[in-house]
C-alpha cells in the first residue's frame, strides 16, 4: 500500500520523476498487463487441451519423439494447469486485479463526497441540455421520479440514477478473486479419492488421489447395504443406486440412496456415485448345501477344504468356469476347473462329497467418489456475485442530471452518462417531452 | 420417422427460403419484400419451436422423456433456434436485413448439417445417469444463447471488416451491435460455465476438472473478457476490436465442434 501513497504524493509540486516503486506500481496496475496476462493464460490453456495432461511417460513416448517429450517435460506442458509458471501467471493476475481495482474503487467512494455542479462552460458543452422556461427547480424535480437526489445546493441540484452500475465492475473483479481463493482452499485443505464397496462391505477411509496419495479417514464408516444398476432396453445404463448406511461407533446413523447427481453429504464429506463394476459369484451345491463363493472365497467343513481361485469368462471356448483348489486325501493341494456350461465338468466328487457348480452370478460393486472441499462455499458465493455483478454492469448504467436555475429564464437541465450514451439520449428525449422544454 | 424430424426438415428449407428472400430484397430494395421476409421469419421461428416441442413430446412417448438438449443433433437444432431468437429479439433496436440474412444462413448451416449429415445421429436417445439433471437444461440453454449472441457479434465484426458501403450499416452502429451482443453473450456464457460447474460438482464431486470442453469454454470466456477490457479500458476501436470478435467466435466454434471431434472428454455430444 506504500505504492498507493507514493502515487498520491506525485500530485504535489514540483512533480518528482517516477521512482522505481512508482514504475512497478504503474506496471502492476495497468490494464495492458491485464490484457497480456489474459492472453497468456488463454494461449497456454490451449496447450493444456491439445497435449494430454498428467499421462504416464510411456503414453507420451508412444505419441511424441524423445526430444519432443523432453521439451514438453521441460516446459511443464504435461501438467499445464499445475505448473509453476501457470500458477505464477494466475497469482500475478490476481495482484494486477487488486492493484488496478482497489485504488479505483477507493477513488469512486471518495468521489461521492465530492459531487458538484460543473461550471457553466462544462454545462454548455454537454450534448444533452435544455432550458425549462419560467420554472423553478422544485417544479421541475418532480419529473425525475426515478432519480435519486445526490445533492441539493442553493439554486442547483444534482440527480443520479443507476449508481449501482458503477460498483458492478468491482463486484465482478472481487468475485474472480473469491473463486480463485475458494479453489485454493479446496486444493490445500480438501481431498478426493475413489472408494469401491461390495455389498455388505464397510470402509472408513479413502486413499486420496494425486501426489498426496495418503490415506484419509472419513470420520465415519460407510456400509453398502445394496447396489442396483438398471439399464434401458438399448443396453445403456439408466440408473445406479448405492444404498448406504452411515455408521458411527458401529451404529447406523443415516441411510441414503446415492445416485448419480444425488450425492451423500455428511460432515463436510461428499460421496458421489461414479462407476460400478462386477465380480463373479459362484453358486455351488456342496453335498446338498447351497454355497455362494466370491473369487478367493473359501469353504471349510470338516475335512473338506476348498477355495474358488480364479474366474475365466471362457475356458478353452467351453464357456465360463472357475478354478477350484482343494486339499486331497493325502494332504496334497490340487486344482480343477468347474465349467458351468459343460455337464460333465460341472460336477466332481471331492473327498466323497459331490460338489456341483450350479451358477455363476455377477455381483455388482459400486464405485464411489469421495471428496471434501472446504472451499466450495466460497466458490459458490463467487459465482453468485459474478453473475449478479455482470447483470448489474450490463443492464444498469450510471447517469447524472444537473438542474441549475438561470435567473429570470428558468431551469437549465443537463445530463451526462459515461456508458450507454444512446440509451441515455433516448431517455433524455422522453424527459424533455415531459418537461416541455426546448 | 418422427413428426418432429419432418417439421425440422421443413424449417431447414424455410431458412434457405429466407436467405433467398433477403437476396430478393437487396435486388429489389422494396420494403414490402422485407416485411414479407420478417413475417416468414416469425413463421419459421414458430415452426422451429414447434419442432423442438414435438421432439420433446415424442421423447416422452418413447418413455425416455427429456428436453431436446441432450445430444449433438439436438444441440445443432437448438443452436439454430437460439440464433433466430436472438435476431428476433434484437429487431426493435437493430434491424438490419444484412444481419438477418447472414443469421438465417448460419441457422441454415446448422439445421442442414443436423438434418442431412449422415454422421449426426437423429435418434432420440435415453439419458445416461450423468445427464439426468435439471442443471442440464439451464446449462445448455445459457451456453447456446451465449453462442448465438457471439455469432451476431461475429457478423457485426465481419461487416465492419468487409466494409461494403452500399448495404452496410454505419460503422458506429456495427460497433454498437458488436458490443451489445457481447453484453448479452458474456453474462450468458458466464452463467453457462458456472451452472456447468455446479452441475459437475453434484454429479461427480468436482466443479472444475480441466476437461477439454471446460477448458475451451474458459478460453472463450477469457477471450471475451479481454475484448471488454480492450474496448473499455484501452479504448480499442474499429478493425482491432472487430478482429478480436472474429477470434472470439472462432474459439466458440472450436469449443462447440472442435473439442467434440478432435479432443475428447466428459462432454460426449460429438461421439453420438
Ligand atoms: C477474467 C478476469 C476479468 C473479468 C471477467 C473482468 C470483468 C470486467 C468487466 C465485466 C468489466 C466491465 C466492462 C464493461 O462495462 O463492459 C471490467 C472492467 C474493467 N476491468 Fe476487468 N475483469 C477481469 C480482469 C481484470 C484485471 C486483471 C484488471 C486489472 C488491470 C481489470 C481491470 C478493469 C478495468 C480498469 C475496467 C474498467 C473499469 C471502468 O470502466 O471504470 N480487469 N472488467
Amino acid at each position: 500500500m506504500s505504492a498507493t501513497k507514493s502515487n498520491g504524493g506525485r500530485e504535489g509540486q514540483p512533480p518528482p520523476s517516477p521512482t522505481f516503486l512508482d514504475q512497478v506500481y504503474e506496471f502492476l496496475s495497468s490494464v495492458t498487463l491485464a490484457i497480456a496476462l489474459l492472453a497468456f493464460i488463454a494461449v497456454t490453456s490451449i496447450f493444456g487441451t491439445l497435449i494430454k495432461q498428467q499421462a504416464t511417460p510411456a503414453e507420451y513416448l508412444s505419441f511424441y519423439s524423445d526430444s519432443t517429450y523432453a521439451i514438453i517435460r521441460f516446459l511443464g506442458l504435461d501438467d499445464v494447469f499445475h505448473s509453476r509458471w501457470f500458477v505464477a501467471a494466475i497469482s500475478l493476475f490476481v495482484l494486477n486485479m487488486i492493484f488496478c481495482s482497489l485504488p479505483r474503487f477507493i477513488k469512486l467512494l471518495r468521489s461521492r463526497a465530492l459531487i458538484k455542479v460543473p461550471n457553466q462552460k462544462t454545462l454548455d458543452a454537454m450534448g444533452l441540455r435544455c432550458l425549462v422556461p419560467g420554472k423553478r427547480i422544485e417544479d421541475v424535480a418532480g419529473v425525475f421520479k426515478r432519480y435519486r437526489n445526490a445533492q441539493t445546493n442553493e439554486g442547483s441540484r444534482v440527480l443520479e440514477r443507476g449508481s449501482l452500475g458503477r460498483y458492478a465492475v468491482y463486484m465482478v473483479h472481487l468475485s474472480i478473486i473469491l473463486i480463485l481463493v475458494g479453489g485454493l482452499i479446496g486444493s490445500l485443505f480438501g481431498y478426493r479419492g475413489p472408494l469401491t464397496l461390495a455389498k455388505g462391505e464397510i470402509k472408513d477411509s479413502v486413499t486420496a488421489r494425486g501426489n498426496k496419495g495418503e490415506i484419509r479417514p472419513l470420520g465415519f464408516a460407510l456400509k453398502l447395504t445394496d447396489f442396483k444398476v438398471s439399464f434401458y432396453p438399448s443396453g445403456e445404463p439408466k440408473d445406479y443406486v448405492s444404498n448406504v448406511d452411515v455408521m458411527e461407533n458401529g451404529k447406523s446413523v443415516l441411510q441414503k440412496s446415492i445416485r448419480v447427481n444425488d450425492p451423500l453429504n455428511y460432515k463436510g464429506v461428499n460421496i458421489y456415485q461414479s462407476s460400478y463394476g462386477s465380480n463373479p459369484l459362484f453358486v455351488f451345491d456342496i453335498g446338498g448345501e447351497r454355497v455362494e463363493l466370491g473369487q478367493g472365497g473359501v469353504y471349510k467343513k470338516e475335512k473338506l477344504h476348498l477355495m474358488a481361485v480364479r474366474y475365466e469368462k471362457s475356458v478353452h471356448n467351453f464357456g465360463p468356469g472357475v478354478l477350484v483348489a482343494y486339499v486331497q486325501e493325502n494332504g496334497q493341494p490340487q486344482t480343477s476347473w468347474f465349467l458351468k456350461d459343460v455337464p460333465r465338468l460341472r460336477e466332481r466328487s471331492i473327498l466323497g462329497t459331490t460338489v456341483r457348480l450350479d451358477d455363476i452370478k455377477e455381483e455388482f460393486y459400486t464405485g464411489l467418489e469421495v471428496s471434501r472441499d472446504p472451499g466450495v462455499w466460497v466458490v459458490w458465493f463467487g459465482f453468485a456475485l459474478i453473475l449478479f455483478g455482470l447483470c448489474v454492469n450490463f443492464f444498469f448504467y450510471h447517469r447524472r442530471i444537473y438542474l441549475v436555475e438561470v435567473p429570470n429564464k428558468g431551469v437549465l437541465v443537463a445530463g451526462t452518462a459515461l456508458k450507454n450514451k444512446e440509451g441515455f439520449k433516448e431517455e433524455f428525449e422522453k424527459l424533455k417531452g415531459r418537461l416541455g422544454c426546448s | 420417422m418422427f413428426v418432429s424430424n419432418e417439421i425440422l426438415a421443413v424449417v431447414t428449407f424455410l431458412y434457405l427460403f429466407l436467405f433467398f428472400g433477403h437476396l430478393v430484397y437487396f435486388a429489389a430494395k422494396s420494403e414490402r419484400v422485407l416485411t414479407f421476409v420478417w413475417v416468414a421469419l416469425y413463421i419459421t421461428f414458430g415452426l422451429h419451436t414447434a419442432g423442438l416441442i414435438a421432439r420433446w413430446v415424442e421423447s416422452y412417448r418413447l418413455s425416455v422423456g427429456h428436453a431436446p438438449l441432450s445430444n449433438f443433433y439436438e444441440s445443432l437444432i437448438f443452436y439454430g433456434w437460439c440464433i433466430s431468437l436472438t435476431v428476433i429479439s434484437m429487431k426493435k433496436r437493430l434491424r438490419f436485413p444484412l444481419l438477418t440474412m447472414f443469421a438465417c444462413l448460419i441457422a441454415l448451416g446448422f439445421m442442414g448439417y443436423a438434418s442431412f449429415s449422415s454422421s449426426v445421429d437423429k435418434k432420440i436417445q435415453p439419458l445416461i445417469p450423468a445427464l439426468q439433471s435439471n442443471w442440464l437444461h439451464i446449462h445448455v440453454f445459457t451456453c447456446f444463447i451465449a453462442y448465438a449472441a457471439f455469432a451476431v457479434s461475429f457478423l457485426a465484426a465481419l461487416f465492419s471488416i468487409f466494409n461494403w458501403k452500399r448495404i452496410m450499416p454505419p460503422e458506429e452502429t456495427l460497433e454498437e451491435l458488436n458490443y451489445r451482443s457481447v453484453m448479452v453473450g458474456f453474462p450468458m456464457l458466464s452463467a453457462g460455465i458456472l451452472t456447468g460447474a455446479v452441475w459437475a460438482h453434484y454429479a461427480w464431486g468436482s466443479y472444475w476438472s480441466w476437461d477439454p470442453k471446460e477448458t475451451w469454454s474458459l478460453i472463450t470466456w477469457i477471450f471475451y473478457a479481454l475484448f471488454l477490457h480492450a474496448r473499455f479500458a484501452r479504448g480499442w476501436k474499429g478493425r482491432r476490436i472487430a478482429l478480436l470478435s472474429v477470434i472470439g467466435f472462432a474459439s466458440v466454434i472450436f469449443t462447440y465442434f472442435g473439442v467434440n471431434f478432435i479432443l475428447s472428454g466428459l462432454h460426449s455430444y460429438g461421439a453420438a
